[in-house]
């Protein structure tokens, strides 16, 4: 069978600063009529121009270069604007990373799905009928309904079945979903891949499947190629390349995975980062060659061909490198025990209410418990993990523990000192909170070495300005940062620095209890094992106390002693981290536990429960 | 910064500052000198023109040129001033109110509601009336109306400033209010005053204008650009030039600092930035 969707050696090169740039080089994949290509990579491989290569939306100043883009037999790169706009849409559909940002919010879902429809060439009077049965297919629950809602009255994972509905709706040949699900909790997100993939199955069409989660790559896809920095280093066979990676990238990549069983082993972290699009001029090689253990000076200087390891199987990499690129294996982690009989943070019975005005006059109050009856302890010295999807209250948790928000009702004690109700308490610096999102949370004014002594600059902590400058050096060296990083701002950093520096600034205040609120969810997996690691570290030596705030299990997994369940403000389950992994008792614990893709990538997943798997369209 | 606006904008802004600052050595002439045999003279290119007053005399035979350089001394003197002193009262209430939000905030928002809601000229017009003509009251009567629309703009900049994490952080490390509104949420919103700033001159400079154009603010013998407009009036149609040229003057200057503080805007704002790959 002919295949949907061929690249063959495609190079796309930018134009910056007048220099000639080969942002992705000589590409090459096939993708057969339903058959499913899974793009992995981090941010910044690359795989998302791959999708704008097929939109023919490639930013300002960048072109193919090189290569043929073939759709169905057709060159995309050579039909014109309006030939190539006719395809999008009937024949070739995407499924945007955000949905809520990819509808329009005046305008109701069935306008706006009606519109796509005439788009597509059906006639008006069939519309109401077709996107009611496509709304159901997706398991949209009251579908007639739902056709005259706004976006914004329904959630992320309503809007993205809708545009699925939407994408599939005028039987393409070939869907291309850019990161579906990232955007989406966890729960939501085993539901989505569910219905992407029947939607895929039921029409027979060719998916090809962008996302940075090389486990789930492994469960949704037939083949997958593994990007890195503009190039393809891996092409193969799902379970091959999961099973058998051949390019020590991948190899990495899969090693940094934080697992959801076994024992739990130091992660290897890869040192430094994806080099950005600026400096891919001084790679000729293997660009990944400057983070490779197993690099000699020919694959630093030429570009390697690609080498058959198997069926279907190649890589960019030396046959010599194949046994050597092996990850090391990390040591046990030894989990840290409770140092002292006060514990460093007890909740008792802590409720936290918003209240909010409505109707005439702001007369009538309705109340909003962000955390109700929350009653737990931290030990000193110990990692707890907060888990929870978004709304649970886990942040609230957090911002009650440093004492950014007051409790409405309840005792917080911190090392064993009350925190009165109704009086914001933020006297005491040893407890630090750091935030998740680095952008939002280091000041862009301040350059690195002031953002870390910031709290050097006024109270107990007073350091003269002259002798901040040792205080920020060995803050760096803590954090894992490059010593020349000092006099650079936040936006000349990459986003695992930023991260390190958000970490920094709270451990200058020399704190004792730390919240760290989901600092790895925006990070690429090979940062993440570093900061992991790093947060570890400073416990194991500085008996920092650590509460992990995080919606990753794996993740959670991986760092902490205890573990706290929460859903809808309500701590649901708490208990020792194994215990609760080997035999969780609360059925929120169980569905959570569900929605994540296994290690094992033959194990079935996304789960289908019984009562939907009677409705499943055939 | 090298925006054809900023540049253009830019150069129009100190041309006029240099005019203003050197006046007495760049006029042609002393402007309250009358040369009574030359009265209504027409610009030097015109026939009938003379190189001693290249724009031409007014109906008191008294340099166009001269009086417009001097007219720039007031102009951009009320215009600076009054923009300072907007700047400092709306600035300070938009930063009080954006940061400590609460009743703090409504008292400040519903002040500034009940005080846009009454017409700027009249109420600018009032103020004159109550304080009496010159230069000090038309600063005075500019800042009193014109602080509000500092004040809205301003904060709500400050409030979603003062939403970021890194306030809260600033908290969490011990720094009270004032340091935190002086030092991490100021130097944030400084773009968006300076930009206001700019566009405030050239607001002043036009109320300047028109409050000299009835008398209200410069005595007669100060050269003002309203004030020669308001002489010209009565002899336009035998000399036209008398009242283009210091509209041409106001215009070029008000499109000066328009254009720096539109380029300002855009070069200062780090999401309107070209991010560097």
């Amino acid at each position: 069978m002919a295949p949907v969707l061929t690249f063959n050696d495609v190079t796309v090169t930018a134009r910056i600063e007048r220099r000639n740039i080969d942002v992705l080089r000589e590409i090459s994949f096939t993708l057969a009529p339903g058959g499913i290509v899974g793009l992995v990579g981090e941010s910044g491989a690359g795989k998302s121009m791959i999708g704008r290569v097929i939109s023919g939306l490639l930013p300002e100043n960048f072109s193919v270069s090189a290569g043929k883009v073939e759709f169905e037999g057709a060159d995309l790169t050579a039909l014109s604007k309006r030939e190539r706009r006719a395809l999008l849409g009937r024949r070739i559909a995407f499924i945007p990373q955000e949905p809520l940002s990819a509808l329009n919010p005046v305008r109701t879902i069935g306008s706006q799905f009606s519109e796509h429809l005439r788009h597509i060439g059906i006639e008006k009077n069939r519309h109401r009928a077709l996107m009611i049965e496509r709304l159901q297919q997706v398991q949209l629950r009251n579908a007639e309904e739902a056709l005259l809602r706004y976006p914004h009255e329904l959630s992320g994972g309503q809007c993205q079945r809708m545009l699925i509905a939407m994408a599939f709706a005028g039987e393409p040949s070939l869907v291309v979903a850019d990161e579906p699900t990232t955007a989406l909790d966890v729960m939501t997100q085993a539901h989505i891949v569910r219905l992407i993939a029947e939607q895929q199955k039921l029409h027979h069409t060719a998916l090809l499947f962008i996302t940075h989660d090389l486990r789930l790559a492994g469960h949704v896809c037939r083949d997958i190629g593994v990007m890195y920095a503009g190039d393809m280093v891996e092409f193969g066979p799902a379970p091959a390349v999961l099973k058998a990676p051949s390019h020590p990238y991948t190899k990495s990549l899969l090693a940094a995975i934080p697992e959801l069983t076994g024992p739990r082993r130091v992660l290897p972290a890869l040192s430094d980062h994806m080099p950005g699009l600026a400096s891919f001029a001084g790679l000729a090689g293997c660009r990944f060659s400057p983070r490779c253990a197993v690099k000699d000076s020919q694959c630093m200087a030429t570009r390697l061909p690609a080498r058959a390891v198997g069926e279907g199987h190649w890589v960019r990499c030396a046959e010599r490198c194949q046994a050597a690129g092996d990850a090391p294996v990390g040591d046990l982690i030894k989990l840290p025990d409770a140092a002292s009989t006060i514990p460093a943070v007890s909740f008792d019975r802590v409720r936290l209410s918003y209240h909010a005005s409505r109707g005439f006059l702001g007369l009538r109050r309705s109340r909003f418990d962000a955390v109700k009856q929350a009653t737990f302890t931290v030990a000193q010295g110990e990692i707890l993990g907060i888990v929870g999807e978004s709304g649970s209250g886990k942040t609230s948790v957090g911002r009650l523990i440093v004492g950014l928000e007051r409790p409405s009702e309840g005792t917080i004690r911190i090392n064993g000192e009350e925190r009165m109700t109704g009086a914001v308490h933020l006297t005491g610096r040893d407890t630090q909170l750091i935030f998740q999102d680095p952008q939002s949370a280091l000041n862009p004014r301040r350059s690195v070495l002031r953002l870390l002594t910031q709290a050097l600059e006024t109270g107990e902590n007073y350091v003269p300005e002259a002798q901040r400058r040792t205080a920020a050096e060995a803050l760096l060296r803590d954090t894992g940062l490059p010593p020349d990083c000092l006099e650079r701002f936040p936006s000349q950093l990459s986003g695992g620095q930023r991260q390190r520096v958000n970490i920094g600034r709270a451990l200058g205040a020399q704190p004792r209890l730390i919240v760290a609120d989901e600092i790895v969810s925006g990070l690429d997996v090979s940062v993440q094992a570093h900061i992991l690691n790093c947060l570890l570290d400073l416990n194991r030596r500085h008996g920092l106390t650590i509460v992990f705030i995080s919606h990753d299990l794996a993740v959670v997994r991986y760092l902490c002693s205890r573990i706290l369940m929460m859903h809808a403000g309500e701590i649901v389950e708490q208990g020792r981290t194994e215990a609760v992994f080997a035999n969780p008792q609360h059925p929120y614990t169980k569905a959570l536990l569900d929605a994540v893709p296994p290690d094992n990538a033959d194990q079935p997943w996304p789960p289908v429960p019984a009562a939907e798997r009677a409705s499943m369209p055939r | 910064m090298r925006s054809p606006r900023v540049v253009i904008g830019g150069a129009i802004v100190v041309a006029m500052v240099i005019c203003a600052v050197f006046a007495p050595q760049i006029a042609p002439n002393d402007p309250a000198n009358q040369d009574l045999l030359n009265m209504l003279l027409p610009p030097m290119w015109e026939e009938g023109g003379s190189a001693d007053y290249p724009f031409g005399t007014d109906s008191l035979g008294r340099c166009i040129l001269s009086q417009m350089i001097y007219g720039a001394r007031v102009a951009l003197f009320v215009g600076f001033v009054a923009a300072i002193g907007a700047t400092l009262l709306g600035t300070t209430l938009a930063l009080l109110a954006g940061y400590f939000g609460g009743w703090i905030d409504r008292a400040i928002s519903h002040l500034v509601d009940l005080w846009m809601s009454l017409p700027p000229v009249v109420l600018s017009v009032t103020l004159m009336v109550g304080f009496g003509t010159g230069v000090g009251n038309v600063i005075l009567s500019i800042v009193l109306v014109d602080w509000t629309r500092f004040c809205r703009v301003v904060r709500s900049e400050v409030m979603v400033v003062a939403r970021k994490d890194f306030v809260a952080a600033a908290k969490l490390l011990g720094f009270g209010n004032i340091r935190i509104i002086l030092r991490e949420i100021l130097p944030s919103v400084t773009p968006l005053i300076i930009t206001l700033f700019t566009l405030q001159v050239g607001i002043g400079i036009i109320v300047e204008a028109i409050l000299s154009f009835v008398g209200l603010s410069v005595p007669a013998d100060v050269p003002a650009w309203g004030q020669m407009i308001a002489q010209a009036r009565n002899y336009m149609y035998q000399a036209p030039w008398g009242i283009i040229l210091p509209i041409i003057a106001m215009f070029v200057t008000v499109l000066g600092f328009n254009l720096l503080g539109e380029g300002l805007r855009v070069a200062l704002d780090p999401r309107l930035r070209k991010r560097n790959i």
